[in-house]
Order: structure tokens, then sequence, then C-alpha cells
């Protein structure tokens, strides 16, 4: 079977004016550029988005006594005033394939003096060896080293740090209300200092290790508020809070176990909002795109009447003549894909693997409690990707029907007479 | 005269090539009305995130002591002398047409507890007359009211705070801080009001107080630590703040006084202002580049085809550089008015949007609850025209026009007579 020889010829035609070809594809090639770009760092913004939201501070699934959220008080512990059996909970969590660390962790409410000033705080209870598995917050620390057990020492965000005047070394008083409605109170040192970057948080929490802090407020060793569990990946979450609800048991009193979309239903919905408007970049870019080749196609066309006019003369088709002007949009179009892809995947692939900083331009953000960091960091998305190739050379496809239409329905003989 | 020609020229050649001009033109209309209506929608929230931002904090400028932001210290009170030139200098004619309110406060960190536990609390001690026209809380009640003049250990407390600390309206509730000697004191309030501001942050955390209550309570009389002020508009912003830091010039030099703009004040909100821009130029800068490569296409494009008449024109005694002035003219020309017709059409698509505003609450359940760096999105976001911002998008147009004008103009320029001339067709 003889194969047709259209798209030959119009791949041929691309070389005989090398400028147009060239400019043409560039604008559509800048095109593809601006969509794989501007989604990719969309990618990377949600992902960094739900990776500070999830293992920052917290963790992908929180698991608490029913009654804890929203009002978070002392009382409400895993188990209730009995308490729960926390070692065999996170024996079960661990257990779960999806999970990859877990802690217990017990939240107080006080005062942390440092003699000269007073500041209100917020006093987080942490198991140092498992937190450190399951979030980033305290390693690496800002300075000085983890709390030990025991020995009365606590790790302080940089900002507390500041408004009290203490670093490293340095003696605090923390002040609370005991769960037996005595008044706790004791003195603690520094022993290290961790920066978020989520400002109110770095303001007010004091980080020490989970017995000290049941010593303090005259909780059990057994009744904590919370166990942070973290998955291998985000998405994961809600399938394993699932399984773990079926099978963590507490005997006194019911538990949930939450996954992060459940807890910031917001910043869930805003990712997928965002992940919606990629398509309306696409087209935006490849409508306005279109209008240059369009243009462009169409003045050749005007400029190679008598090439055309020759070719039906000789006795081609219109359908042929029709055929060589789709052939060559759709051959600049696929130069420009494969163009403006070399260029722009080892780009993309160069700033996910080291993103430059934007710090220059902007500090850190949070949308909705979840900290931005200022650099320029992409992530992939295979499909919109290949729905932007599509757009590429539908673009090029589309511009090319009407001037085609146009070349096809050229009069030969009065095109050639008019010599 | 010889100008004259040349404009006339460059005109004719775009009126016998309709069609092409147009389709040129409609990518260029496309995007200057993009343009002008993705930048006025951008401008507008904008607008309304540093408002709402700046009415829950300290205003668009503020006037603290500079060690203020960094400790947050009941000690880093502002000397009564400042206080005084301050106030003086937002009631001078210089600064007062962009004065909508302003308002005193005392800012501390302290602890509120209750019988359910005890929680960080940031304590905002106002006069309640001045800050109910300065800040939007009271607006935002949930139950109960706002503070009243002569209300004395009442407290208007955040929804969560409320909920976590179990008060009620009339409950009773301590607070803890240090006092101006030094000394934790404490005080029993009487929640007599709730808010929902919108931003978790805040209502886990804020509260308001009367000032003559923390006076008493602190030692700490009427004493203030920021005197803020909420202007008509950001945009008068720095004149406000330069003015101040004229009044202020002594204090500042001592140490005693710091002059604070919002951007300093609250660099997340700014940064949230400058990447959300940093995106939007981004993809207007991508979508021109490309309206650009079309624009050269068929410029150049008709200079090739067009070979023989610039060959003639030369011929007849015009300069090589008058021949590219006519290409220049034409595709700065084309740019222009079709750029200028898209800003209007832009506008003209902005203004239905002017009065109730684009109410984007269709696209996400929740967006009304979204917060972007402490502040509450607000949904219905209304366009703001500014005429910078015009002018911007106008001489942004133009500049590409001009540029993309250059090369096909340059080529004109080069043409070599006789061999245009030839009759090779």
């Amino acid at each position: 079977m003889k194969e047709s020889p259209w798209p030959r010829i119009g791949w041929r035609n691309l070389g005989r004016n090398r400028k147009r070809t060239t400019l043409t594809a560039l604008g559509l090639g800048v095109g593809y550029f601006a969509c794989v770009f501007v989604v990719g760092w969309s990618e990377g913004i949600m992902a960094e988005l739900v990776e500070n939201a999830t293992s920052l501070v917290t963790g992908q699934i929180e698991i608490h006594d029913a009654e804890y959220r929203p009002d978070r008080s002392l009382y409400d512990t895993i188990g209730g005033r009995e308490g729960a059996d926390v070692e065999a909970l996170l024996r079960a969590i661990d257990a779960d394939e999806a999970v990859v660390a877990s802690a217990p962790r017990v939240y107080a409410g006080g005062l942390v003096s440092s003699g000269e000033a007073t500041s209100a705080g917020v006093f987080l209870g942490v198991d140092p060896a498992r937190e450190v598995a399951l979030t980033r917050f305290l390693d690496p620390l800002v300075e000085g080293a983890l709390p030990v057990a025991g020995r009365y020492e606590v790790v302080i965000g940089e900002e507390m740090g500041r408004q009290l005047s203490v670093g490293v070394g340095a003696e605090l008083v923390l002040v609370g209300a005991g769960a037996d409605g005595s008044m706790a109170n004791d003195l603690y040192t520094v022993a290290g200092i961790y920066r978020t970057g989520l400002v109110e948080f770095d303001a007010s929490t004091v980080v020490m290790p989970i017995g000290d802090l049941q010593e303090l407020v005259v909780l059990g060793p057994d009744r904590i508020h919370e166990i942070a569990v973290a998955t291998a990946e985000p998405d994961l979450a809600a399938d394993a809070a699932r399984r773990l609800s079926g099978v963590l048991e507490v005997p006194a009193r019911p538990i949930v176990v939450a996954s992060w979309a459940e807890l910031n239903p917001v910043l869930e919905e805003y990712v997928a909002l965002a992940q919606s408007f990629y398509w309306i970049i696409i087209v935006i870019v490849f409508a306005v795109a279109a209008f240059g080749i369009a243009n462009t196609m169409l003045m050749a066309t005007f400029e190679r009447r008598r090439e055309f006019a020759v070719m039906l003369a000789l006795g081609s088709t219109p359908r042929a003549v029709m055929g060589i002007v789709v052939s060559e949009a759709l051959a600049i179009g696929a130069v420009s894909l494969a163009g403006s892809a070399a260029v722009t995947f080892p780009l993309m692939a160069w700033l996910y693997s080291a993103p430059p900083s934007l710090e220059w331009l902007y500090g850190n953000v949070t949308l909705q409690g979840a900290l931005l960091t200022p650099t320029l960091r992409v992530g992939y998305n295979v499909p919109a990707w290949t729905w932007a190739s599509v757009g590429l050379l539908v673009t090029a496809l589309f511009s090319a029907l009407y001037p085609a239409a146009r070349a096809a329905r050229i009069p030969p003989a009065d095109t050639l007479s008019g010599l | 005269m010889h100008a004259r020609v040349l404009v006339v020229l460059a005109m004719r050649n775009l009126r016998r090539q309709l069609r092409r001009t147009l389709l040129t033109a409609s990518a260029m209309i496309i995007g200057g009305g993009l343009l002008i209506f993705s930048l006025s929608f951008g401008d507008g929230s904008h607008e309304q995130w540093i408002d709402s931002g700046v009415r829950l904090g300290t205003g668009h400028v503020t006037v603290e002591r500079p060690e203020f932001r960094l400790r947050r210290r009941i000690d880093d009170r502002l000397p009564a002398e400042v206080r005084r030139r301050v106030e003086e200098a937002f009631a001078s004619p210089e600064i007062a047409p962009y004065v909508v309110a302003t308002s005193s406060k005392l800012s501390i960190n302290g602890l509120a507890s209750s019988a359910a536990g005890a929680r960080p609390a940031q304590i905002m001690a106002v006069d309640p007359v001045q800050e109910s026209a300065f800040g939007m809380l009271d607006e935002r009640v949930v139950e109960g009211r706002y503070l009243e003049p002569d209300d004395r250990l009442a407290a208007f407390v955040g929804a969560e705070m409320v909920e976590s600390l179990e008060l009620r309206l009339g409950s009773r509730l301590v607070v803890q801080a240090q006092d101006a000697e030094g000394e934790i004191a404490g005080q029993l309030l009487r929640v007599v009001g709730t808010f929902a501001s919108g931003v978790p942050e805040v209502d886990r955390a804020l509260m308001h107080i009367p000032l003559t209550t923390a006076g008493e309570w602190l030692g700490s009389q009427q004493d203030v630590t920021n005197v803020g002020v909420l202007l008509d508009g950001s945009a008068a912003t720095a004149r406000v703040a330069d003015r101040l830091e004229r009044v202020l010039a002594d204090p500042v030099a001592r140490g005693e006084a710091r002059v604070m703009r919002w951007r300093e004040a609250d660099p997340a909100l700014a940064a949230a202002v400058a990447i959300d821009d940093f995106g939007n130029y981004l993809v207007q800068g991508f979508l021109f580049t490309i309206i650009a490569f079309g624009i050269v296409n068929t410029v150049l494009m008709s200079v090739m085809h067009r070979h023989r008449e610039f060959g003639v024109l030369q011929a007849l005694g015009l300069t090589p550089g008058q021949t590219g002035t006519v290409v220049l003219i034409e595709g700065f020309t084309l740019t222009a008015v079709s750029g200028f017709l898209g800003v209007g059409l832009g506008l003209l698509c902005t203004w239905y949007f002017l009065g109730d505003g684009l109410d984007l609450t269709a696209m996400m359940e929740n967006l009304d609850e979204m917060t972007f760096s402490g502040v509450a999105v607000d949904p219905v976001i209304v366009p703001l025209f500014t005429a910078r911002r015009i002018v911007q998008v106008l001489v942004f147009i133009l500049v590409v026009g001009a540029m993309a004008s250059i090369y096909p103009a340059l080529r004109a320029s080069r043409i070599d007579v006789t061999e245009a001339m030839k009759f090779d067709r």
C-alpha cells in the first residue's frame, strides 16, 4: 500500500521558510512551557502545604478521645479517667501497613516565666524518640539538644526565646493547673530551641518529655490526649484512618481517628480547587496562542497561492491541498512540542530536585494554617502535562483548519493567469 | 511633513490587510482584556485582605516602641509625649483626609483560665468607642454584644476560646499576665460577648477588654503599646508613614518609637500579597510573550510579502530609516490600538462587578472559611481600579508592541532595492 505523500510534503515545507516556522513554533512552545511550569509550580505549592500541614508539627492522622476536639480539655484523655494502654495502642497502630511512625502526646496550658518576663504557653509533652520519626520540627533543632526525661528539660520555639530573652541553658518556671485542681509549677532548663516558621506556634509551644508533663499536671502515665500517626504518603491517610478506627479499641470511651483531610477540610478542598483550575490555564494560554498561529498560517496560504494553484492545476484534489496545510501545522506542533519539552523537562527536574529560594520576593505565608516557605518548588503532574501536549497539537490543528479550507478553494486558472 | 506621510503610509497598510490586522488585533485585545480583568480582581482582593488584616491588627500604620514587636511586653509602652504627637499628627491637614479611624491599644500576651483549663490569650485593651470604628470584631458578634464605654471587668472573647474554656455569656474567667511592676497579676473578667472573625488562630486566642480595666489590673493607667491608624486605602500608607516619621524624628532617633507600615507589622500578609501578585505576573508574562511572537510573526511576514513595495518606496527616495519607520509605526499602532481596546474591554467586563463583586462561593463550598496568612478570605471579590495600574498596563502593552516591531522594521530597512525590484514572480 502506498503511503500518503502529504505529511512528507507538509514536513518539507517547514524547511522552506525557516524563520516563519521558528517563530510560530516558539509561540506554541512558550505556551507549552507556560502550562507545564504554572501547573508544576502550583503542584509544588500544594505538595508543600499538605506536607507542612501533616508532617511539620502534626501527623497525617490524629487519634483523640471522642470528646477532645474542639474543646481540647485537659480531662478528655484517650480512655477517659481510666486512661488506656498506650503501648498496646502504639503497637496496634505501627502494625498497619501504611503507618511509618506514631507518637503519643499530652497538651496543657500555662504560663512560662523567665524571671523578668512572662508569657502564656501551650505545654506539649512528647516521646522525643518517637516524635522525631513522626514530625520535622524537632529535627534538626536550631540550637541545643532534645530534652531528656526526668531532668526537667524543655525545648522552646525561637520566637518564645526572643520574647522571654532566654537561650539554651536558661531556667524557666512553668505554671499550670493540675488535673486534680492543684496549682502546678516547677523549674525547668531550656535544652534546645526549635523553629517551625509558624510564628504563633513558635511563640507559645513548650515541648518536654511526656512523662515530665504528666507529672507537672498530675496525669497518670497512661493518660494521653493524642496519638499522632504518620503514613508514608498523605494520600494514604484516609484509608489508614478507616482501618485504624476498626482495629483500635479503648474499653471505657469511644475514640476518633481522623485523617488530615478531616481535620483540615478547607485545605483539602483548596488543593482540589487549585487542581481543577489547571485546564483553565491550558485553555487560556492556547486560545491566545491560536490567534498567532491562525494568522501566520493564513498569511502563508495567501503567499503561496500560486504554489497551491499549480498543485491543483496538475491534478491534486482540494482535499490533498488541505492535507498539506494541516500536515504542516501538525508538523510545526510536533517540532515545537519536541523543542519545548527538551527545554522544559530538564528545567522542571532541576527545580524539583534543587528548588531555588524566592526569599528576595516574599516571606513565609500560611494558608489555612499550613506553612508555605518562599521557594520555587515544583511538583510533577503527568496527566495535566499530557493534556497540555494534547492542547498544543489540537491548537496547531484547529488554527490550520480555516487556512486549509481557504487554500483548497483557490481558483487555479484565475490565480495562475494573474501573472 | 515627512513624518505625516510615513504615518499615512502605515495606516493605509493596516487598512489594506484588514483581515490580518483584525486577527493580530484580536490576540492583543483578548490579552489586554485579561490583563486588566485579572489585575483589578487581584488588586481588589489584596485590598480586602489588607483591610481585614489591618483592622484585626494595628492598622495601616502604627507607632510603637522598637522592641515591642520582638518581645510584646508590657514594659514596651509608648511614652505619653509620643502618643500626644501622633494623635496631633493624625488630626493635621496633611494626614487627616486619609484617616478613617484611629485606635490606641495596649496589646499583651496572657493566660486565660476557667475551671475547664487554661489557654494562652492575646489580650487587647481598647477604648470601646474608638475600636468599634476601627476594628471589625464588633460586626462579628456571635452572642452578646461588643464592649461599651462604661463596661468594667468585661471581656469580648473569641468563639473558639469560649468553647475551649467552656464559658458562656456572663461566665467568669481569670486572666493572668505580667503587670507594670514585673509581677504576675490576675484579674477576674466577665464574658459580655463572643465573636467569630473567621480566622481560627484569632478566635482561639484574642480577647478585647476595656483599656480602663487593663490600666487598673496591670497598673499601666491609660498607657498603650500601639497607636494605629486605619486609612481609606492601603495606597496612602507610605505618605502617612513618611509624614509620621518626620513628626516623630526625635523620639525615633532616641529609640523610643518606631513607625511601622502594615507590610512590616504583618510580613505574612505582605508575603501573601507578593506571592499572589508574582503568580499573576508570571502567567501574564507568558501570555504576552506568546502574543508578542504572534505580532513579530505577522509584521515580519507582511514585510516579506511587501518586499517589492518597499523596494519601490526606497527607489522613489525613502531612506532605509524611513522605510523601517513605516513598519515600526504599523506594528506600534496595531498593538497600541488593539491593546487599548482590550484594556477598554477589560474595564467594561470588570465594571459589571464593581457594585456587588464577583461571588466565588460556587467554586468551593468552604471558601468562606479559608484563611491566607491570618486573614479570612472573602469569597466575594470587589475589583479595584487604580489609575496607576491602568497606566502600567498601557505602558506595558506599548513596550511589547514596540519590541515586537523592532526586528521586522530592521528587516524592512535593510532591503536591497535592485533585488527587490526584479520581476522575478
